[in-house]
């Protein structure tokens, strides 16, 4: 009789999750995407997390040594772990440029074991070997996984860095909620997504292209988050005392191919970035906080009573 | 999840290729259901029972992708912890 509970309540399960696994593994793979009625309703996949993966792989082979964008914003996210003056022992590195990060730590945090996860093998074998040439720093340990999918211990972690890599997830909120768990309490959640303006100009003049060529526009490029979405996602997910915060950059790309054009004095074309920084906590007895609605035992009225002017 | 740590710290002092660090191992779960992963030394793979799905080991880097993952037909045979199982919310 319990063995038959445990079976149906395994199926419920994998019925839930079952867009996650291969498909060829699933006989009823296409009754199951009708069943979609469990936690899965209004699932928009805006992402293609399988493609993204696939340019994981491509950028642990293409990307530089170290690059400085990407240099700017882990130094930036990092300086954040010099305000602090608890200590993170355990800490998990998530995200586009946790290489960056891992690399930059220079003891930052008090960090004795970090963990590195990416969806891409290949990033994370680089990562391992440009581990393995530069000795020194925490004890590190690699993974692959999944950020909409984080297989990490709840409660495990002092820290999480997520370094340029949220923006990517379809499922934003549940990332971080995920995040969240994953945390100790008064853990801290670092996180840097490109939101707000970021390739203003590539948008524009795709819109113009597109409005030209075809007479109306379809969405060329990432959705992203805007700075007042970043505050609002963290309370969502229930993080204490959060800040967000924004930075600009302008990246400049040699411009040395287009010289034919009549438009060119610049030699570059700049390209606007804004990142939007994130800070929350997970709850603790010790930190600061707002009482409770509805939790005051004493009325204003009372108070006007005892010490406002008395009207007889 | 103190039993995962210990079957594999037994396996990681066997010093096989493709075993993990006891330090690794505490902190992972499955991806899917968050519950503790079951090292299987046969395969060589993160075996997560309530979900009857195995995870991938390579070269000593534990891919817990879901997709990655590979469904295992005869999880109802396994030993599994029944009050694990049963506290699924």
């Amino acid at each position: 009789m319990a063995s038959s509970a445990a079976a149906a309540r395994r199926l419920h399960f994998l019925r839930r999750h079952v867009y996650l696994l291969p498909k060829p593994h699933f006989s009823y793979s296409s009754a199951a995407d009708v069943l979609d009625d469990g936690g899965g309703g209004g699932r928009v996949e805006i992402f293609d997390r399988d493609l993204k993966r696939r340019h994981r792989d491509r950028a642990a082979w293409a990307m530089r040594e170290s690059d400085g964008f990407v240099d700017a914003v882990a130094e930036n996210l990092l300086d954040r772990l010099e305000d602090c003056r608890k200590a993170f022992p355990s800490a998990l590195c998530l995200g586009g440029s946790a290489g960056a990060v891992r690399r930059l730590l220079r003891g930052r945090g008090g960090i004795e074991k970090l963990i590195m996860m990416d969806m891409s093998t290949d990033m994370v074998r680089k990562w391992r070997e440009s581990e393995n040439a530069a000795a020194g720093g925490p004890e590190t340990h690699f993974v692959v996984g999944d950020e909409e999918f984080l297989p990490i211990k709840e409660s495990s972690q002092d820290l999480i860095v997520n370094c340029l890599g949220l923006h990517w997830t379809n499922d934003l909120p549940g990332a971080m909620i995920q995040c969240k768990l994953a945390l100790k309490p008064d853990g801290l959640f670092l996180a840097a997504i490109l939101g707000g303006e970021t390739l203003k100009e590539l948008r524009i003049a795709c819109t113009i292209a597109q409005m030209e060529r075809e007479g109306g526009i379809s969405p060329r490029m990432s959705p992203l988050a805007q700075v007042r979405d970043a505050g609002n996602l963290l309370t969502r997910a229930g993080f204490t005392l959060p800040g967000v915060d924004v930075d600009q950059y302008t990246v400049k790309y040699n411009n040395g191919a287009k010289k034919g054009y009549s438009l060119s004095d610049r030699s570059y074309l700049p390209v606007n970035v804004w990142v939007i920084y994130m800070t929350g906590w997970r709850e603790h007895p010790s930190q600061q906080k707002a009482k409770r609605r509805g939790s005051a035992t004493i009325s204003f009225g009372d108070i006007q009573k005892q010490f406002g002017p008395s009207e007889n | 999840m103190r039993r995962t740590a210990a079957l594999l710290s037994i396996h990681g002092g066997a010093g096989g290729r493709s075993s993990i660090p006891s330090a690794l191992a505490d902190v992972l779960v499955c991806p899917l259901s968050k519950r503790p992963l079951r090292y299987c030394e046969a395969s060589g793979d993160l075996v997560s029972d309530g979900v009857g799905v195995a995870f991938p080991v390579v070269d000593g880097i534990p891919c817990l992708v879901p997709k990655d993952g590979k469904l295992l037909d005869k999880h109802q045979d396994k030993p599994g912890d029944p009050s694990t199982g049963d506290s699924s919310g």
